[in-house]
């Protein structure tokens, strides 16, 4: 009798929900995240999308997320063979999100026509960078560019200055840049793409040689390249994304930030994984976290609104505010002309990636005490 | 060893009890075998099946040769060993003087440094490294003095480099050497060493000819643990940006999922490590046996008084180590309260916020840690006592592998039995759709099969000091096994099995090698929390956590020597 009931309150559920009566629907109390996001971003997001769970559908969303790498939540998702234990993977390169796509791990994103539509399909000159999916199987959620991170009493110590990335060459600076491995972070990744599509294949390597014979420490994830730059260990990190670096002015640390020439830009992608335990729950935190609501949240935390609709903008003395102080006075990415030499077919192709991490494996990191000698 | 052999030492009466008293003891036996075959001795052989196997399931010695002609592994393999042997000659150096001191002399502050010196052991995973680089980092405090005040260009580099994960395993392990050494000193009866004196042996020769041989098995008991904990680690190594050491690749080649041929080597490495863990357990086993630990109590030792110079001389290198070995302690300390500290000699702004983050908003990480903690206790005295048991009071056949199997647990490097666990568990089970590693339950297994061996040897360490005549009297007035266990047995050794449960405690608290590879979401420990924390960039909450938990571990310690005294080395054997 009381399966029975089940399946009929189910089924009324169902029937309601197709009809599109959406208040009667409701989401599941959990949500998992699985992405390279630093908590810097998802741990207040998922905060916010708690409250506004509440609010909306009454329910307490029990909320957490597996921080891991982009190439490794990439692998986990693999491993999960379509079961996966998580919702949501947020974050990384589009490439690798059309390649799950591809496999069937992805589920196709519900959202609004209007809010779909909203998100420009790409920016970037010459070359344009996509910031959704046209099967819809991601979405961006946010931009935000990779550059470079200093400690400004450092370097000004080191009597250098940097405004771009030829600067980070400067022998002044030699065991003073922290940097991670492309195959351990994909900031890393799309960073040494920009360098050899910017110089090409032969050129752009010698450029990372350069940068290996200034380079203190590879660290073990991209999160750690801002910390130790921040702590004063070392006075530049490469190929970090801005929210990370300006989360570490929102801990009070003294760092400075520079948006280099054509630096990659991510739009942050974000996909329901197929099989996913709280599928709903997923769902409902895109169409959050693209809402006015979630787009001012993130606003304040140092990354840029995927839409032109939304700025950053906020009291005097607001993170928003401080956080346009920190990028040097941008207020969206749809105000400027964004320069981009980043090539997504090029550099999403599976045998480019190995190849480009494991001639760095192969010739920089495992070269790296001779590189530093040799220079 | 056969039925037939155990059955003839059982007196008549017994022989009669045996059929009745065995159903279910057998039946319990065969329990312990199984969550053995399924927990311990499984996954292991899945990871070696999954080494020598390609990706369509075929044999292979290709995942093999490729590891082995790789110079960048290779080199990795020399450096892992390199770095062992050099902790175990560092910590020796550390080590074994202070067990000599504490043991053999009397000083001023003695009881309050016997204290101290195992403090250092309680040190989570990833907190001593971060601990050391905020105090000795090149913008550590140390560095900020040098160039600041005292007029130095360029930072000293103690931490960053291979010497920097010497100095922080040193400091974290040379405790697990004195506690070793004291312990088998201690059971050197002060006879030999008069005896030894009265036919004129004295000083460095009697030291060769007595103390040295009679101290040997616990020397290379604990020096084979220093070796393994070293060659485990793969954290330490991380921080301080070194990479071509075995643990540190198994680790990121596992994390690392894209590339099948890393995920594989990852694997084979794995592997390699238990291999050699094995083969280094065998060249050990005659000194580390459970059965070589036999020696029944400690005995007293009369200590000598040392002149003004030797006491002030003492005192002095003992407090110089132990305030080097309390350097990530200072860090961690500084660290946890104080905002943007950097490129100062000390935080300039203090805060509460990063422990009211992780204990008000985050309580779980501290839940789940006593909770999963305690489980795996109970699975450790559950399993552990009865295993004790049956090796020092019974003659069942298997009772020497028991022996083996527990003590090769000591041998297996973290990492290793997480990946493991990883490759056997991940089938869902028959009709569901959940497998193993998606279930919390997971956590408190493997911590409970990796803290086993302490709860076996602090129980077994019990047991043999118990005389069997005990047991024995109680029996020939008529009491039954189970009745003699409980009213004669269990109140004489319970002290053992607390020690040892706590230690397995203490131990499973900290452990996050396995348990990072295995963490299902909303399920994280402490340990995992601090990685989760710093790997997110939040270091102070990771420092936060990291305090909190040390403050658990010393008081689990001090309990430790409460309930023990004196003796609380002895379950580390």
């Amino acid at each position: 009798m009381k399966k029975v009931l089940i399946v009929a309150v189910l089924f009324t559920a169902m029937v309601f929900g197709c009809l599109g009566t959406g208040n009667a629907q409701t989401i599941e109390n959990e949500l998992y995240l699985i992405t390279p996001v630093s908590k810097d971003v998802h741990d207040p997001v998922l905060k916010a999308f708690a409250e506004y769970a509440k609010k909306k559908f009454n329910v307490d969303v029990k909320t957490s997320a597996i921080p891991k790498g982009t190439p490794v939540a990439y692998g986990q998702i693999i491993e999960w063979k379509g079961n996966p234990q998580a919702d949501i993977f947020w974050g990384g390169e589009g490439t690798l999100f059309d390649d799950l796509a591809a496999q069937g791990l992805l589920e196709k994103i519900q959202l609004p026509k209007k809010m779909w539509d909203e998100i420009p399909e790409s920016i970037g000159k010459p070359v344009p960078l996509p910031l959704k999916d046209p099967k819809q199987f991601w979405v961006g959620t946010m931009l935000e560019p990779y550059g470079i991170i200093y400690q400004p009493k450092l370097v000004k110590r080191l009597g250098v200055e940097i405004k771009d990335w030829d600067d980070l060459l400067n022998p002044k600076l030699k065991g003073q840049i922290a940097q991670c491995t492309p195959d351990r972070s994909s900031s890393s990744h799309a960073t040494v793409e920009v360098v050899l599509m910017t110089h090409g294949w032969e050129k752009g390597w010698d450029w990372m040689r350069k940068l290996a014979a200034n380079t203190g420490i590879f660290t073990a994830r991209s999160r750690d390249v801002p910390s130790v730059v921040a702590k004063g260990e070392f006075a530049v990190g490469f190929g970090v994304p801005s929210y990370m670096a300006f989360a570490e002015v929102l801990g009070g640390y003294d760092v400075m930030y520079v948006y280099p020439s054509n630096a990659y830009v991510t739009p942050e992608p974000m996909s329901v994984l197929k099989g996913a335990p709280h599928a709903k729950a997923a769902h409902a935190f895109i169409e959050f976290l693209l809402s006015e609501d979630g787009q001012k949240l993130i606003s304040q935390l140092g990354v840029y609104p995927v839409t032109p609709k939304y700025k950053v903008q906020g009291a005097p003395g607001s993170n928003q505010e401080k956080a346009v102080a920190f990028t040097g006075g941008m207020r969206s990415f749809f105000d400027i002309q964004v320069g981009n030499v980043y090539n997504v077919q090029q550099a999403g192709d599976k045998k480019r990636i190995e190849d480009v991490n494991s001639y760095f494996r192969k010739e920089i990191t495992e070269k790296h005490k001779d590189i530093v000698k040799e220079k | 060893m056969s039925f037939e052999n155990g059955e003839a030492t059982l007196s008549g009466g017994a022989t009669r009890l045996w059929s009745r008293r065995n159903f279910g003891g057998l039946a319990g036996y065969a329990g312990i075998w199984l969550f053995l075959a399924i927990f311990l001795i499984y996954p292991l052989i899945r990871l070696f099946y999954d080494a020598f196997t390609d990706d369509a399931n075929a044999f292979t010695l290709m995942n093999f040769s490729d590891f082995f002609t790789d110079t960048y592994y290779l080199k990795a393999t020399i450096n892992s060993l390199l770095l062992g042997v050099a902790t175990v000659i560092t910590t020796s150096l550390i080590g074994i003087p202070f067990a000599f001191l504490l043991l053999r002399y009397e000083f001023p502050g003695r009881g309050l440094f016997s204290y101290l010196s195992i403090i250092p052991m309680i040190m989570p995973p990833l907190v001593g490294v971060m601990g050391f680089v905020f105090i000795m980092g090149r913008a550590g405090t140390v560095n900020v003095i040098l160039m600041d005040y005292l007029g130095f260009a360029k930072p000293v580099n103690f931490m960053y480099g291979i010497h920097g994960v010497l100095i922080v395993e040193t400091l974290h392990l040379f405790p697990l050497m004195t506690l070793s050494i004291v312990d088998a000193m201690g059971k050197i009866s002060p006879s030999l060493d008069e005896a030894a004196e009265s036919v004129g042996s004295r000083g460095l020769r009697k030291f060769w000819d007595i103390t040295f041989p009679l101290t040997t098995p616990g020397y290379v008991a604990g020096a084979l643990l220093v070796f393994i904990w070293t060659f485990a680690d793969f954290a330490t190594p991380l921080v301080v940006g070194i990479d071509d050491l075995l643990a540190s690749q198994a680790y990121l080649n596992i994390v690392q999922f894209v590339d099948r041929r890393l995920f594989k080597m990852g694997i084979v490495i794995s592997a390699i490590m238990i291999l050699l863990a094995i083969v280094f357990l065998i060249v050990a086993k005659r000194y580390v046996a459970q059965k070589d630990y036999s020696s029944l109590s400690y005995s007293v030792i009369e200590r000598r008084t040392l002149s003004t110079a030797g006491n002030i001389g003492v005192v002095v290198f003992l407090s110089s180590v132990l305030i080097a070995a309390f350097i990530p302690y200072f860090g961690i300390i500084l660290d946890s309260f104080g905002k943007g500290w950097a490129l100062t000699p000390f935080p300039v702004k203090y805060t509460m916020q990063y422990f009211e983050r992780v204990s008000i908003e985050t309580p779980k990480f501290i839940l789940n840690s006593l909770l999963y903690s305690g489980i795996s206790v109970a699975i450790c005295i559950v399993f552990g006592v009865p295993i004790a048991w049956v090796m020092a009071r019974t003659k069942l056949p298997g009772r020497d592998t028991l022996d083996s199997l527990t003590t090769l647990i000591l041998a297996l490097p973290g990492t290793g039995i997480g990946i493991a666990y990883l490759r056997a568990f991940r089938d869902p089970f028959p009709f569901t759709e959940t497998a193993l590693i998606g279930m919390w339950l997971v956590i408190p297994i493997v911590l409970g099969i990796r803290r086993l061996p302490y709860t076996v040897r602090g129980t077994f360490a019990s047991l043999l000091i118990v005389h069997k005549s005990f047991e024995e009297a109680a029996e020939s007035v008529g009491a039954k096994k189970t009745v003699t266990f409980k009213d004669v047995t269990l109140p004489l050794i319970w002290k053992g099995v607390l020690v040892g449960s706590l230690y397995s405690f203490i131990l499973a608290l900290q452990e996050a090698s396995a348990t990072l590879l295995l963490v299902v979401p909303g399920h994280e420990m402490m340990p995992v929390g601090i990685f989760n924390f710093y790997m997110g960039g939040s270091v102070n909450e990771a420092a936060a956590l990291g305090l909190i938990l040390i403050v658990l571990g010393a008081v689990c310690l001090f309990a430790i020597n409460k309930i023990t005294g004196a003796k609380a080395g002895g379950v580390f054997g």
